[in-house]
């Protein structure tokens, strides 16, 4: 039986588990009907032509996880940003982790989308809110389809959320694998503050496919951070589809970092539906062995006077391969956009790859947009200067590299989530320096 | 007074007409409509083609009833109705003409009105002429001057006659016939075009040239053309096209294939204002077409194109790099304007070490065309040191036009090197003010800006064409101002 | 309160009255007055935020400025309502403060442009290219211009020095009647200062008028004014001879603004 067949057959079982009378069961039943239709995508769509996804697709994946596995805080806070404070929404296989997190409901809704999605209190919100911008591909209806647990977060209009919110999603290997379908929903109100963390990680070499939804909603004049720390392991892959619809004047940014896992797919998309809306995507991947990358952006310029700022990093060696596909859309009313997508690839060995395809599609005249891919080495001449005045090449090759993915760094708005990435980058790179100088 | 504006010139652009369209009443020998294997067979038996050609175009043939039109292009368009068109169209005229003075008077008159006259182009350009009317290469000048250097330039229908041995060798081993779709239409039933071979070391003295043009309506302009340069040699190849101006879209399917070997080096040069269709959209030419050379070691292949015309224009000359330190290059201007859509670009393959590509691209978008620049650049796992550097600029004039960017980069060796810059403007009210400050009206400033923009590209055509391209850029986009 | 600024003038070159506009809806010039006579160097002089580049670009005629109220006469011409480049072609010439950029266009193609087109205005014919290599040549020295730099495109990642030596190049090749140097001191330094001003001097003639618009003295050391106008919230409100920009640069502007309220 094929991984599409035991989903859909898996289905009415999934049913058991919900309320099959309610509104949201309706979405989700269309959803799994587009599933049906569309199946998983294939290198001949052309937005899959560089990542296929057949051979994680062979594995026969657990699509319930049942039992509920706990574990220990000890062994698993070194993937928590654990020196600072911040709210912990925390899942395990799946199921949430009462005993790892901490939610709130004090002024704001830290919380479970189970709840959300069942109890009255949420249903204005979900029924605004979910899956009105989750675009209705294969893999998203499939997550839609089987929609149930995930993050909440609701943010009132004026409130400054004073600590960052956690998203991380364990998977414990009890099952051979373990496919997930976790599904989030952030819905940030006027002139509103809040900064989010997210993570996918699995303790065991075992198989998982996370296929994870995530609609943020970014009202007037709201700003929204969004981290993404993606450093799995080598057979954990995952398919992050991240939707995002900005109203004026709000500011969002997702900044990705891909150190690890089998295949990695982001799906990030921007939607700004009003004025003087600020977009920023970025992202560093440094990837080895056969691992994978792909990096689909989509900012869809729809009204005027707005921006975005684009700026992927990415270092392939061994026999990785990265794909950088971003596309801009400015539509014709969208006049005085300012966008800029910058791509800059350094591939370190023989037998890696990068495959990019940054593509504009403007049809507003009063524009300023421009895009920038570069592919290169590492200069030769500076790693015989660093050589020569006693710096190990193996030091020297980190250190430009740590230079090169810099730009991203800058723009890391909570320091901790920056020294941590910076010692992820020097972990990755193999060497034991400092690269805050 | 009045001012005028940029909405002024958009109207007007909107209202110019096409200046090339007239239609030359010459006896012509057209095959009734349709296409299948017997007509493929008619057409190599006109021609008096050998045995192996006929079964080339036949297999050719067989293929291409197997494929489906492409769609992945950003163009849309009413499909043709291949069996709607006659696929073989030729003045009626002697076979074989050695001297101008043969060519029916009516066509000369014909190139006369182009503004090429062939006389004044023997004596003064030292540009030599393989004329394409239709379908057949009616006159080709300059041919002793040629020959004398062992250059051979003439019809391909002659060449396969005379020089089987060449063609036979070298044609569709860069487009095979499988290649697709249009590629394989053109092999079956091609019946025309250009052959041309500079021998080992020679330099080829004057500028060759081509000059397409469809005439008689409801038929499909199918030219084949071949270049050869063999070792160590050089050769600058200019093409022309226009075509009348018909309320029905014309198809125009050609296929170039270069091959340029060891240390030779081919520039060639193409300025298409093939009718665009009126400014409502109607008519115009299909122009999908199949552009390709080859680059052995230390190779240089450059493609320079300015591309006015057409209605759906569907065409990427591309290089592949195969000989180490080989060089590819593409510059193209591309205007459209009305309905106009134009989905062009490149296909840079670096397979040998430490090969180079160039592509600059220069779109400009008016009235409600869409513009679509679509390249690849790829670096082969044993291309070591390979260089790319792309550049695709776009200008906008107006709100109803669309420009579009879809490069694709794909690099397979860690050595490389790649650089890509794209960049979407429109002619700045910074910038028209300070030129009518100076006293240079609006209509002016844009020309001169236009050229500004396109300058790399202009720079790179051979003098008889940069002057004919730029005048072209401003029919295209300007019109005069009363 | 309105100083005429020259006395028995019958044939102005520049006659502006009671010049009212806005940016915007945003009334910039409240009223201004200003008489310029051939053979004569006016400084016009005022706070940021005066109205100064205002005032350049409305004689210019720069589209987004809208004339609300007043006159501007050029040689008795009414020119309130011709098009830029039809100003251009009886003599308006404005040196920019900020000289835009043309990609791929050189300095020489541009100027070439310009000239013939202003000769296409007045019924010439376009100028030999001889005469044209000749002028450039002699226009480039007096501007100590490399000529490397003619071949470079226009403006396109010139220096501060050189995109203002090149605006009073083009003008000494335009020949125009009436210059206005918009803030042509900016961004210069002192050897190119002179240069600029030496350039300026030498084109002056008893038949063209320049008008200096600037903040600082330091330009008209080189370049002596006749009058000195203080332009303030959009009027002239003052005017004197050169000695007025010294007592300007010595005492500011404040003091202006106090003998106005009493």
């Amino acid at each position: 039986m094929d991984l599409k067949e035991k989903i859909i057959s898996s289905y009415v079982a999934f049913e058991d588990g919900v309320n099959i009378n309610s509104d949201i069961h309706e979405i989700r039943t269309e959803a799994f009907q587009n599933f049906e239709k569309l199946g998983f995508p294939s290198k001949k769509l052309e937005a899959w032509k560089y990542t296929s996804l057949n051979t994680i697709l062979k594995e026969d994946y657990s699509i319930f996880p049942d039992k509920e596995k706990s574990i220990n805080l000890a062994d698993v806070k070194q993937y928590f940003i654990h020196d600072i404070d911040t709210y912990k929404v925390i899942f395990i296989d799946g199921k949430y982790s009462s005993f790892l997190s901490e939610t709130t409901h004090d002024s704001i809704d830290v919380c479970l989308m189970s709840s959300a999605l069942t109890k009255a209190k949420y249903k204005p919100v979900i029924e605004n809110y979910f899956n009105k911008i989750a675009k209705q591909d294969n893999l998203t209806s499939l997550n839609t389809a089987f929609s149930k647990e995930g993050a909440y977060i609701h943010i009132p209009k004026n409130t400054e959320v004073e600590k960052p919110i956690q998203i991380i999603n364990f998977t414990t290997g009890t099952e051979a694998a373990t496919m997930l379908q976790p599904r989030n929903l952030i819905v940030v109100e006027q002139n509103a503050h809040v900064q989010i963390i997210e993570r996918h990680q699995s303790l065991t070499e075992n198989a998982v496919l996370t296929n994870v939804v995530t609609e943020v909603y970014a009202d007037r004049h709201s700003t929204v951070d969004f981290y993404k720390i993606q450093n799995d392991h080598i057979s954990a892959s995952l398919v992050d589809n991240t939707f995002i619809e900005q109203q004026s004047e709000s500011v969002v940014s997702v900044h990705t970092f891909s150190f690890g896992g089998n295949i990695t797919r982001n799906n990030l998309n921007f939607y700004q539906k009003g004025e003087h809306i600020d977009s920023i995507l970025k992202g560093i991947t440094i990837i080895e062995g056969k691992q994978h990358v792909d990096h689909h952006t989509l900012v869809h310029h729809i009204e005027p006077n707005c921006e975005s700022h684009q700026d992927y990093k990415g270092i392939f060696d061994e026999r990785a391969t990265g794909v950088f596909n971003g596309k801009v859309i400015v539509e014709k009313e969208a006049q005085k956009t300012n966008a800029y997508q910058k791509n800059n690839n350094v591939l370190v060995s023989d037998k890696s790859t990068i495959n990019a395809k940054p593509q504009l599609e403007i049809f507003a005249d009063d524009v300023k947009c421009s895009h920038g891919c570069t592919i290169g080495q590492l200069d030769e001449e500076a790693l015989f200067y660093m050589q020569q005045r006693g710096i190990g090449i193996k030091e020297a090759r980190a250190l430009l590299m740590y230079a090169f993915a810099n730009t991203v760094l800058e723009s890391v708005k909570i320091p901790e989530v920056k020294d941590r990435i910076t010692r992820l980058i020097a972990n990755k790179l193999n060497v034991n320096i400092g690269f805050n100088i | 007074m009045s001012k005028y504006t940029e909405d002024d010139l958009r109207e007007e652009l909107e209202t110019k007409e096409y200046e090339y369209g007239f239609y030359t009443d010459i006896e012509s020998e057209t095959f009734a409509k349709g296409l299948n294997e017997d007509v493929v067979r008619a057409i190599s038996k006109k021609k008096n083609e050998p045995k192996w050609m006929t079964d080339w175009r036949l297999e050719a043939f067989r293929v291409w009833s197997k494929m489906e039109e492409p769609e992945w292009a950003n163009v849309s368009y009413k499909k043709p109705e291949f069996q709607e068109i006659a696929y073989y169209s030729a003045p009626k005229q002697k076979p074989k003409l050695n001297n101008i003075d043969e060519v029916d008077p009516d066509l000369l008159a014909t190139f006369e009105k182009l503004g090429i006259s062939l006389e004044e182009q023997k004596r003064l350009a030292n540009v030599a002429v393989d004329i394409v009317v239709d379908s057949v290469s009616v006159a080709t000048t300059f041919k002793k001057t040629l020959g004398e250097k062992g250059i051979i330039f003439m019809p391909i229908s002659e060449a396969i006659q005379e020089h089987p041995e060449l063609v036979k060798k070298y044609l569709g081993t860069v487009v095979p016939t499988s290649d697709n779709f249009y590629a394989a239409l053109n092999s079956a039933v091609f019946s025309d075009g250009s052959f041309c071979y500079i021998p080992k070391g020679v330099r080829c003295p004057m500028e060759l040239s081509t000059y397409f043009r469809i005439n008689e309506g409801g038929t499909g302009q199918f030219e084949r053309t071949l270049v050869v340069a063999d070792k160590g040699s050089f050769v600058s190849y200019l093409e022309g096209c226009t075509a009348p101006s018909r309320d029905e879209n014309q198809l125009h399917a050609a296929v170039v294939e270069l091959i340029a070997l060891d240390d030779a080096e081919i520039k060639y040069s193409t300025v298409q204002n093939w009718y665009p269709g009126n400014n409502e959209g109607k008519g115009g030419v299909y122009n999908f077409v199949t552009k390709r050379g080859l680059c052995e070691t230390n190779a240089k292949i450059s493609w320079t194109q300015v591309e006015t015309g057409s209605a759906i224009t569907w065409k990427y000359p591309s290089c592949i790099l195969k000989g180490n330190n080989s060089v590819g290059e593409f510059y193209s201007i591309a205007v459209t304007n009305n309905y106009q859509q134009a989905d062009t670009g490149t296909k840079m393959i670096h397979l040998g070490k430490n090969t180079k590509s160039t592509i600059i691209s220069k779109g400009i978008s008016a009235g409600k065309s869409q513009n679509s620049y679509r390249g690849l650049v790829q670096i082969n796992s044993r291309a070591e040191n390979a260089r790319n550097f792309s550049q695709c600029d776009s200008l906008l004039m107006g709100n109803k036009c669309g420009a579009h960017t879809f490069p694709y980069i794909e690099v397979k060796n860690k050595t490389a090197q790649v650089e890509h810059e794209a960049t979407t403007s429109k002619i700045g009210e910074e910038q028209l003010f300070y030129c009518n400050q100076r006293g240079i009206d609006t209509e002016k400033a844009i020309a001169l800006i236009v050229n500004g923009f396109s300058k790399e590209v202009l720079n790179k055509l051979p003098m008889e064409f940069a002057v004919e391209a730029q005048k072209l850029l401003e029919i295209s986009l300007e019109g005069s101002v009363g | 309160m309105y100083l005429k600024s020259q006395a028995n003038s019958i044939n102005n070159m520049l006659k502006i009255e009671n010049l009212k506009a806005s940016v915007d809806n945003k009334s910039i010039l409240k009223g201004l007055n200003l008489e310029v006579n051939a053979g004569e160097v006016h400084a016009i002089m005022g706070p940021n935020g005066a109205g100064k580049s205002t005032l350049a670009n409305i004689i210019a005629g720069k589209e987004e400025y809208e004339v609300n109220q007043g006159t501007i006469e050029l040689n008795g011409e009414d020119i309130s309502e011709l098009a830029p480049e039809e100003r251009a072609h009886i003599g308006v010439f404005l040196s920019f403060q900020y000289p835009v950029e043309i990609p791929g266009v050189s300095v020489t193609n541009f100027i070439k442009t310009a000239i013939n087109e202003n000769r296409k205005a007045k019924g010439l014919e376009e100028m030999p290219a001889k005469n044209m290599l000749k002028m450039i040549r002699e226009k480039s020295e007096l501007l100590e211009i490399d000529r490397k730099f003619l071949s470079r495109s226009l403006n396109e990642g010139f220096s501060g020095g050189e995109k203002k030596r090149n605006e009073i190049f083009q003008m000494a090749m335009l020949e125009p009647k009436l210059a206005i140097l918009d803030e042509t001191d900016s961004g210069l330094d002192i050897d190119a200062l002179r240069i600029v001003a030496n350039g300026v001097n030498k084109l002056k003639s008893k038949d063209n008028a320049v008008i200096v618009i600037t903040h600082y003295q330091r330009l008209l050391d080189y370049i002596v004014p006749d009058f000195v106008h203080v332009l303030h919230d959009g009027k002239i409100v003052k005017t004197g001879d050169a000695s007025l920009a010294l007592e300007l640069e010595a005492r500011g502007y404040d003091w202006i603004k106090e003998e106005m309220i009493s």
